[in-house]
């Protein structure tokens, strides 16, 4: 029994070196560098406890950033939903050209952040960008929108997002169509089920353990995306109307050089997703259930 | 179960080589790789590399670097190769911090000024008095000579001078009939003048961070009697008269700015004064002249259609003040060749050399030294001739103690340890945003970074105030 216990630690050992180097010791580390006020490069530090944390507590910069945060995750999770479930049921159905168009859906997701980021500021470029420039020779503007300014800037980085990250949903959710028996769509036809009652009374409730991951797993990755806000934003003057916490936490560290603060708003980020993670788990657990 | 199967069994191919084999193969192969990569040094011809960060990105620039100080450099030291890695403006910081951070930085770097302060009181850098007297104490313009000295030594030398202007449309501003802006309210009456609604605005400036929340307000506090901090006691300034003046002026001029300037970029604000779209660049040096001589259209790619203006003063001050855009060349202590950095700042600095660096982006590279700056070589270079205004506006703005390196409120700001943390923090680009496009009260927005600032500068330890 003991030599068999001792052969399972030994297999186990591997996996546990791999986690514990690669995730746990990373977390741990980033834990106790944020009881520091520590420079993010020179090798000047003190021990603050808590202090880091009680500081953002009462942070404006840093309410602000969470608000605009969620802000920023709950619109594009909505509209890459709406879109995404949409392009999915369409590309379920049977049309010419079907398979082009389910390969072309996915050039959004395939092409780089920075490519895609710096196409959609020249096209909302108000100088010389297409879209301003549309609006000016339709005459559907005199005065053409500044997109990338103050007024319209989370707009803008919504609508990048958006484009970019939809065609996960897309994929995602039409590969679970594609396994839906047909027969309960013949048979809720057979019963007078109408398009919309077939979707609502078949298609979503089949469909709603990949929902579930959908939401969860997207949330996860747009509240905590930097790339994407940091390329449309990041340098600009602009930059504090689409502050969030990943950038913020990012600004900490390499530009105000405080690594300690950096470590503790990544802390209270990875605290923040685990408990909105666990109030998700709580409503849906149906869901979770069925997944 | 029985294993036997009616299907005829294939024999199973043994590889040609054992294990064994394999692994000889293998080590000598990675031996032999191992040495190629050596060559040299197992040849007895080990090569040294030194490596030279600088922040002149053009690739003129680089080419000429590369063929006139490295190539002479390499010939007279055998031993060594040059490795040039010319950096962006604002990359060069992070980008030596983490390299000092992990003890490798580069043999010899562009510093910007305001960085040297931090590093020379943490003993990183290497005095470098004999490299000055070689090239000539009395030589070197007194606008960059001591800017880092410290303690009675220096630790850096300027590697060429450029003005910061305002680039406007001088035919313009003389159709209308007025003169250029001696004062934050001239600039804003001359801004509202030149704009035609719907096709034309009268000034725009780039909206990153680097310009609006550290550059641009050390020259709005100089220029209108401020200064960051109180020198005594270092704390900030930021809701000083001086700032709450000129974030009251920025709010006047904003009206007259295009609606998206604060997501503009540099280049950006250049292509809109070429291409007429605006009257003025608030952000300009004499890189603008190659943006106008490509996109103006043609017959206007001339001095009489674009010229630079000095900053205006504030109600409070005396004169305007603008940048001087020059990184001074610095050697830190842990640079792994130190002698041949100097060496070859010796020869970087040769006439033959340096007139040729400088004429790489004429004007924008003013020499520091005073004799070449009047020097008929130097003169003769045709954009120089073509666009002499320009240059005159360089010897002029020296002459008139218009500037000052970038980022310092007052020439001691050299001191200021803490210039490039407040420069990366943003408070001060936040509180410009919010008082001239957020709507926030200037006073309000002043205030707001003013607490910021303190909490700041308290966290990094330089609270000297009570």
């Amino acid at each position: 029994m003991r030599k068999s216990a001792l052969v399972g630690w030994t297999l186990l050992a591997p996996s546990l070196l791999l986690l514990g180097g690669l995730v746990a010791y990373p977390i741990l580390y980033n834990f106790w560098l944020s009881l520091f006020a520590k420079h993010a490069f020179l090798p000047a530090q003190t021990f603050v406890g808590l202090g880091n944390y009680r500081y953002f507590a009462t942070d404006e910069e840093f309410w602000r950033s969470v608000r605009y945060g969620t802000i920023y995750a709950g619109s594009t999770i909505v509209f890459q939903l709406g879109l995404g479930v949409a392009a999915a049921l369409l590309l379920n159905e049977t049309f010419r050209g079907r398979g082009l168009l389910r390969g072309v859906v996915l050039f959004p997701y395939t092409i780089p952040t920075v490519v895609a980021v710096i196409l959609w500021k020249w096209l909302l470029n108000d100088s010389y960008g297409l879209v301003d420039y549309v609006l000016v020779a339709t005459g559907a503007t005199r005065t053409p929108p500044a997109w990338l300014g103050k007024d319209y800037i989370m707009w803008s980085l919504i609508v990048t997002s958006v484009w970019q990250f939809f065609p996960f949903v897309v994929v995602t959710y039409l590969a679970r169509l594609q396994t839906i028996p047909p027969e309960l769509y013949e048979a809720a036809t057979v019963d007078g089920a109408g398009a919309w009652r077939r979707f609502r009374h078949v298609t979503l409730p089949q469909t709603g353990a990949v929902l579930f991951v959908i939401v969860l797993l997207r949330g996860i990755w747009m509240f905590t995306k930097f790339d994407t806000v940091w390329l449309m934003a990041g340098e600009g003057g602009v930059s504090q109307y689409v502050r969030t916490l990943p950038v913020y936490a990012y600004e900490r560290t390499f530009t105000y050089l405080q690594a300690g603060m950096g470590a503790a708003l990544a802390v209270l980020m990875f605290g923040l997703l685990a408990g909105a993670t666990a109030v998700y788990f709580g409503l849906f657990r149906d869901e979770e259930i069925v997944s | 179960m029985n294993r036997q199967t009616s299907r005829p069994r294939t024999p199973i191919r043994t590889p040609r080589s054992s294990r064994r084999q394999f692994l000889k193969g293998t080590t000598a192969a990675a031996a032999g790789l191992a040495l190629l990569g050596r060559g040299p040094a197992v040849l007895g011809q080990q090569v040294r590399e030194l490596q030279v960060w600088h922040t002149e990105v053009e690739p003129q620039t680089v080419k000429t670097i590369q063929e006139g100080a490295i190539a002479e450099f390499e010939r007279r030291f055998p031993g060594f190769k040059v490795r040039q890695q010319p950096l962006a403006w604002g990359d060069l910081n992070t980008k030596l911090l983490a390299a000092i951070a992990a003890g490798s930085p580069p043999d010899l770097t562009h510093l910007n000024p305001f960085m040297t302060a931090s590093l020379y009181t943490k003993g990183l850098l290497r005095p470098m008095d004999e490299l000055i007297r070689a090239l000539g104490e009395k030589e070197i313009h007194e606008a960059t000579l001591k800017l880092q000295y410290f303690d009675g030594r220096y630790y850096g030398v300027t590697h060429a001078m450029g003005g910061i202007y305002i680039a406007e449309r001088r035919d313009l501003r003389e159709q209308k009939g007025l003169k250029p802006p001696q004062t934050y309210a001239d600039l804003v009456n001359l801004a509202a003048a030149l704009t035609e609604e719907g096709t034309r605005y009268g000034v725009t400036m780039p909206g990153e961070k680097l310009y609006i929340g550290f550059s641009f307000p050390a020259e709005w506090l100089a220029s209108n009697g401020g200064s960051w901090v109180d020198p005594k006691t270092w704390r900030p300034r930021l809701a000083s008269r001086a700032m709450v003046e000129t974030l009251q002026f920025l709010r006047g001029m904003n009206r007259f700015m295009p609606p998206s300037w604060s997501g503009q970029k540099y280049l950006d604000t250049l292509a809109a004064l070429a291409t007429g779209k605006v009257a003025m660049a608030y952000l300009s040096g004499a890189r603008t002249i190659g943006y106008i001589e490509r996109y103006a259209p043609e017959g206007m790619r001339d001095p009489e259609h674009f010229q630079p203006m000095f900053r205006p003063h504030g109600p409070s001050g005396q004169t305007g003040v603008s940048a001087l855009d020059g990184e001074n060349w610095a050697v830190f202590t842990q640079s792994k060749y130190p002698q041949e950095a100097f060496e070859f700042l010796r020869i970087f600095y040769t006439r033959q050399h340096y007139m040729k660096y400088c004429h790489s982006v004429p004007i924008h590279l003013t020499p520091i030294f005073k004799s070449m700056i009047d020097d008929p070589e130097y003169l003769a270079h045709p954009r120089i001739r073509k666009w002499r205004s320009w240059h005159d506006a360089m010897i002029t703005g020296l002459r008139e103690h218009r500037f000052l390196p970038i980022g310092f409120s007052r020439p001691d700001d050299k001191l200021l340890p803490f210039l490039a943390e407040l420069d990366g923090s943003g408070i001060v680009a936040d509180m410009v945003i919010e008082a001239m496009v957020g709507g926030t009260d200037p006073e309000a927005a002043a205030v707001r970074a003013q607490q910021r600032a303190e909490e700041l500068l308290t966290q990094l330890g330089f609270k000297r105030w009570s």
